[in-house]
């Protein structure tokens, strides 16, 4: 037994964490508040009339939604008016792109038309995928869409040419937020 | 001081990483669409490359040989660590673009590489010159090659949210650029202006001792 190896690689993996123990502490709550805001104001750019949005956290409804859109539901949020009445839906998630993931918000009013989707974060080819957020017609197509019958009205909008796995993915998105409002959150109402 | 400058700009021009050893090119390749992520990328590799060189060269004495490379990536995959922390925290734009590959430093083999060959051989102070050479080599090269692709391959050049240049509308930029085979077909025109430098030296150099 070499106990002077085993003793220089635990001291070094001892030191490393403690050192990023540190960090961590430092940073931890800077992350999540970032995220939080990062997400607050994509729900804002979507509900604009909203003063209040709260995360849905009823595990029937969350479980039922996640059923609908396997994978891409992530978060409901209730769009709340300045007297707290409802006035919408803000669904997070997140379809798959040409580069992974994308972290979308799909915002629902209460008849269930789409007021808007905006995009969080993407892994998409710079300056070719990410023109589904650069090119500004191509969101704003978004708005006004039904949530029943969506499927066939998203095949009637127009796709970002040289960018039509990233476009697709948006399309998704919007589709799933579309379905989860539709089966789910219409019938779970204001509470 | 000398022999600092001389490992300082050895890392810059004839032992440049990307352009000599070619070590390291992998994120340099896929990152390198834009200039402003392949900067941020630039300074955390420096930034890393200093660091885990500091820390290799100043324990060197008491890092067992036979243990030394999972000792290097501990203390590699710590400072990318704390890069990927801060960056997610501080700069959450630039973070979400450059997602996986801050991570992937950890596996960058021009840090091990320099970490390996010379921080567990030199002392700290040649070894900082060698991290910070070798990484502000690394970020040239990556910026020249995100600037190119960025003109020509989008049109424009936009660097920390300023419009620096855009080229006339009718250039219709085409997205080869952009995309995965423009970056190896733009490295490749940076290798070959790089080997005809050198080759006018060597050649000069003979005319001289002739």
């Amino acid at each position: 037994m070499r106990f002077d190896l085993m003793i220089a690689v635990v001291v070094t993996c001892a030191v490393a964490a403690l050192g990023l123990a540190g960090t961590y502490a430092v940073t931890a709550e800077r992350i999540v508040e970032q995220q939080r805001l990062a997400e607050a104001r994509s729900l804002k750019s979507v509900l604009p009339d909203a003063s209040e949005f709260q995360q849905v956290e009823d595990a029937k409804i969350l479980q039922s939604a996640e059923a609908e859109a396997e994978g891409v539901f992530v978060s409901a949020f209730r769009a709340l008016a300045s007297d707290g009445a409802l006035i919408g839906w803000g669904v997070r998630v997140q379809p798959r792109g040409y580069g992974g993931p994308m972290q979308m918000v799909v915002g629902l009013d209460r008849n269930g038309k789409v007021t808007g989707a905006s995009i969080l974060s993407m892994n998409e080819t710079p300056g070719l995928g990410t023109r589904i957020q650069s090119d500004k017609w191509f969101l704003e197509q978004f708005a006004g869409v039904e949530a029943s019958g969506v499927d066939k009205q998203l095949k009637a909008l127009d796709v970002i040419a040289g960018a039509t796995k990233s476009s697709r993915g948006v399309n998704k998105g919007v589709a799933a937020a579309a379905h989860v409002y539709e089966k789910v959150l219409s019938k779970a109402g204001g509470e | 001081m000398s022999k600092w400058i001389e490992v300082f700009r050895s890392g810059i021009t004839f032992e440049n990483p990307l352009m000599r050893l070619m070590i390291g090119l992998c994120s340099v390749l896929a990152v390198s669409t834009r200039i402003e992520y392949s900067f941020f990328l630039g300074v955390a590799v420096i930034f890393v490359g200093v660091m885990s060189n500091v820390v290799v060269s100043a324990f060197r004495k008491l890092i067992p040989s036979e243990v030394r490379i999972p000792i290097f990536i501990v203390v590699i995959a710590s400072f990318v660590t704390i890069v990927d922390l801060v960056m997610h925290g501080f700069l959450p734009g630039v973070y979400a673009v450059l997602g996986i590959w801050i991570p992937l430093i950890v596996v960058n083999c021009m840090i091990l590489g320099r970490a390996e060959a010379f921080a567990y051989n030199n002392g700290v102070w040649l070894s900082i010159a060698d991290g910070l050479g070798k990484g502000v080599g690394f970020l040239i090269v990556i910026c020249m090659l995100a600037a190119i692709r960025e003109v020509f391959g989008a049109g424009n050049l936009v660097f920390l949210g300023v419009h620096v240049l855009s080229l006339p509308a009718w250039y219709q930029p085409p997205s080869l650029l952009v995309l995965f085979p423009g970056a190896f077909l733009v490295f490749g025109m940076l290798m070959a202006g790089a080997n005809a430098l050198e080759l006018r030296k060597r050649d000069r150099g003979k005319g001289v001792s002739a």
